[in-house]
């Protein structure tokens, strides 16, 4: 069974890019800074007793590499043990992992469900206006700051026209502004990439056989035609989706969402080890199977890619 | 929230999937209810008195939290779950007669255990993980008289004391409930005896408060606090200024204007503990001339700072300390702003003009960073060049600042809740202390050391403010500024009174 020793070998890989991640974030971050001085604040009458006590307390007076191995037995058994400051890291997680691929997932529906079909519209009507007008669009798009447009989006639906929800993660109407922020900002770059990926297609071969043979328009564009360039749109969407996942930090600042880019900005400023290893693996292991599972869709899609 | 983590991400995304789309379908459904929305920057990641120093705790915990002493907005200290006290045997003990009737949320009667208990685990064991144990290390032991009174022990003498049992480490807790919940429950789920208890915190995201129906003193005039952490200065403003919440804490001087401007919401100023400095590298360098060090002083106008970069909430300072401080001598008045003095002096100390001097500062502070622009444009005014250093906070605090590897300035901005210039002079004077890298003066010790073994106000308000005028003789410092604690406050709120040190009480407030 091939498609197993594929799996096998993928999940293998996926261990070792976490030890290796892991590892070199926890050794770099115990290069700059203490958190037992964090802990104590700069409160008067703090002496260095008191910061060996509190040293010894979190087990920071443990040898790196001990430190090291109780966090992978927290990682392995999914426990993801204490933080330095607040308590379980996994009740932390539990928080900011959902509302990550929520607000990840909706984004990427928000930018597919515009740049697909503008993106194909585009290719069919190749040097038209609506080509160039959206070409130009993508370009304005692309060269927003992010943060700048979700403030602007922000003034605009929630004080100007108070009709939604300025930031939170208390209702569904608070997805939607962060959502379409995101949304139109990759919307920029996949209406692009869309539209280069059909006017491939479309100029290929057998394109041109099926509309010899009589089929309808509409099953060459999306039978044939989309179906090829979904192979590189899907491929470029993975990987944006594992980017997503760990650089959402300013939008979810913005909005005051909150999820794992956040953690780990806050774990990293307070020197919270536990908790800045487990975000950091976690991310790791998201962004590897993120990988995998483009691999394994590739091959529903386009059966000359069954993995061999 | 609890998943089970094997099938924990598919399930909470569905989860919250779903959620999401009922609330999308239901708009929120009114109750007869009355709930405050409140806004702060910080999460304190803890409730627990004994885990945190965070100024974001004091505004949500000081609401479900006393102390044996109150102080109020006033900063007066009054009989808070004590109704009195007394210094007993040489000043070695102090009687503390307890509030009787009083009962914690879980309704556990409040009484000499739970005293005992709360500083047994501040002191022992539990303390050591946090920072608020060295706080109180000069109490030896509390001990049991009866039901209702309790000795306290010192070890040594501490004039603060009283003032710190009304805040932060000293705040009452319940035994019974700890020992039943365990520790890491109490930290999300505390129990208290005041106005509001903990209906629910979720780790950055917010806290909601539901009023206690058995408080002993009155009744909070709304239902609900729902206070909810916004880090983002522009995403707590557009809450506000939207209706979201209510009250926002912690205003940004870059939004005052805003808010002043805007009809709905008035801003609400105070003086507030914190104080900014510079402090001079006193040891090498050109500023180890006092001569240097004032004629960097004279060379600065700190009104103009205040006036046209913090909109004039800031009050100018002569030490580091604020007017309300214990300790503040009124009789200084902060250095005059006089460049050509401050060009004389130089000129007298033999520095040549165009000579490089650096400031050190931890960089996301943004405010200071364009104080800092006008400092260096001030000195260069009377021939200094001023290169500015940011740093990353926590390398700045742990590295820079203690190891003394600043330049000939560096940034200091501290202000302790406790408004008692000891907490500061010690910190910035006293040799050895861990974030005073160049100051060793045997005067400066003697005075510090004097103040904090008596009880006597009058002798100890004396010694601090000789520190004070010893520092300002010698310009051992450059005191710029006592920030004013800022709140952005809906029309729709009545009866809010601010508090200087962001200990926020919201029991008698009300939302129309």
């Amino acid at each position: 069974m091939p498609i197993f020793r594929f799996v096998f070998q993928r999940l293998l890989q996926a261990i070792l890019v976490t030890v290796a991640v892991t590892l070199f974030v926890s050794f770099a971050i115990r290069l700059t800074g203490d958190p037992a001085i964090m802990l104590a604040g700069d409160s008067s009458g703090v002496t260095e007793d008191d910061l060996a006590r509190i040293r010894e307390a979190l087990g920071l007076n443990q040898p790196f590499l001990v430190q090291y191995w109780d966090f992978m037995k927290t990682l392995v058994t999914l426990d993801f043990g204490e933080s330095f400051f607040r308590g379980s890291v996994r009740d932390l997680i539990a928080i900011a992992l959902p509302s990550t691929l929520l607000l990840a997932l909706a984004s990427m529906a928000v930018s597919i469900m515009i740049s697909l079909p503008l993106g194909i519209h585009s290719a069919l009507h190749k040097g038209g206006i609506s080509d160039q007008i959206i070409r130009v669009l993508s370009l304005v798009g692309l060269s927003f700051p992010n943060f700048w447009l979700g403030i602007m989006l922000v003034l605009l639906f929630s004080i100007t026209f108070p009709i939604l929800p300025a930031s939170g993660f208390a209702t569904g109407q608070s997805l939607i502004l962060p959502a379409t922020t995101i949304g139109i900002i990759l919307t920029a770059t996949n209406v692009r990439l869309v539209r280069t990926q059909m006017l491939e297609t479309l100029s290929a071969q057998y394109v041109m056989v099926a509309r010899a043979k009589g089929l309808s328009e509409a099953s060459v564009i999306y039978k044939h035609a989309l179906r090829n360039a979904a192979i590189s749109i899907i491929t470029f969407l993975g990987l944006q989706f594992g980017n997503l996942i760990g650089g959402l930090v300013i939008i979810e600042l913005v909005f005051n969402w909150p999820g794992m880019g956040t953690l780990s900005i806050e774990a990293i400023s307070q020197r919270d080890y536990p908790l800045l290893q487990a975000t950091v693996s976690i991310l790791a292991i998201m962004i590897v199977a993120v990988n995998l599972a483009v691999d394994l869709v590739y091959g529903l899609i386009d059966p000359r890619i069954r993995v061999a | 929230m609890s998943y089970k983590l094997n099938s924990f991400s598919r399930g909470a995304v569905c989860a919250t999937l779903l959620a999401s789309a009922l609330t999308v379908l239901m708009p929120a459904v009114s109750f007869a209810q009355t709930t405050l929305n409140v806004a702060q920057r910080q999460d304190p990641q803890n409730l627990d008195p004994i885990d945190t120093f965070s100024l974001s705790w004091g505004s949500i915990a000081s609401n479900i939290f006393e102390g044996l002493v109150f102080r109020g907005e006033d900063l007066q200290l009054q009989p808070g779950l004590a109704t009195s006290w007394e210094f007993l045997d040489n000043e070695t003990r102090i009687r503390f007669n307890l509030r009787k009737g009083v009962a914690f949320h879980n309704g556990e009667p409040f009484n000499a255990d739970a005293v005992k208990y709360t500083f047994d685990r501040l002191l022992g064991a539990e303390g050591e993980k946090g920072p608020q144990r060295s706080n109180y290390t000069s109490i030896k032991e509390v001990v049991v008289v009866d039901a209702h009174t309790v000795d306290f022990l010192m070890e040594r003498p501490d004039p603060v004391l009283i003032t710190k049992l009304a805040g932060y480490g000293a705040m009452i807790v319940p035994p019974k409930y700890i020992e039943e919940v365990g520790e890491e429950a109490f930290d999300l789920k505390p129990v208290g005896t005041g106005p509001f208890e903990v209906a629910e915190y979720t780790p950055t995201v917010g806290a909601k408060l539901a009023k206690s129906d058995t408080y002993w003193n009155g009744e909070a005039k709304v239902d609900a606090v729902n206070i909810r952490f916004i880090s983002e200065d522009a995403t707590r403003i557009a809450e506000l200024l939207s209706g979201g919440v209510d009250i926002a804490l912690n205003i940004p001087k870059p939004s005052v204007e805003t808010i002043r401007e805007n009809e709905r919401v008035d801003l609400v100023a105070v003086d507030g503990p914190t104080v900014v400095i510079t402090r001079f590298n006193t040891e090498t360098g050109i500023t180890q001339d006092p001569r240097v060090r004032r004629a960097i002083a004279l060379a600065i106008d700190t009104d103009a700072i205040i006036e046209s970069l913090l909109g004039g909430l800031a009050s100018p300072i002569s030490s580091a300390q604020g007017e309300k401080s214990f300790g503040n001598a009124p009789d200084l008045t902060p250095y005059a702003y006089d460049p050509e003095q401050a060009r004389a002096l130089l000129a007298e100390a033999g520095i040549a003009p165009g000579t490089e001097i650096t400031l050190d500062f931890p960089g996301n502070y943004d405010t200071f960073r364009e104080v800092s622009q006008v400092l260096a444009a001030y000195l260069d005014m009377v021939g200094l060049k001023l290169n500015v250093r940011p740093h990353e906070n926590s390398v700045y605090y742990n590295d820079i600042q203690p190891n003394g590897k600043t330049g000939e300035l560096y940034y200091f901005g501290w202000g302790g809740w406790t408004f008692d210039f000891d907490n500061t002079a010690y910190l910035l004077y006293h040799t050895g202390e861990r974030q005073n890298a160049y100051i060793s003066d045997e005067k400066l010790d003697a005075l510090l050391e004097s103040q904090r073994t008596t009880y006597d106000t009058d002798v100890r308000r004396k010694a601090l403010q000789d520190v004070a005028r010893y520092s300002y003789e010698n310009t051992l410092d450059l005191p710029l500024y006592n920030e004013a604690t800022l709140y952005g406050v809906s029309t729709r709120v009545e009866g809010f009174v601010p508090a200087p040190d962001d200990r926020a009480r919201y029991m008698n407030v009300t939302v129309k």
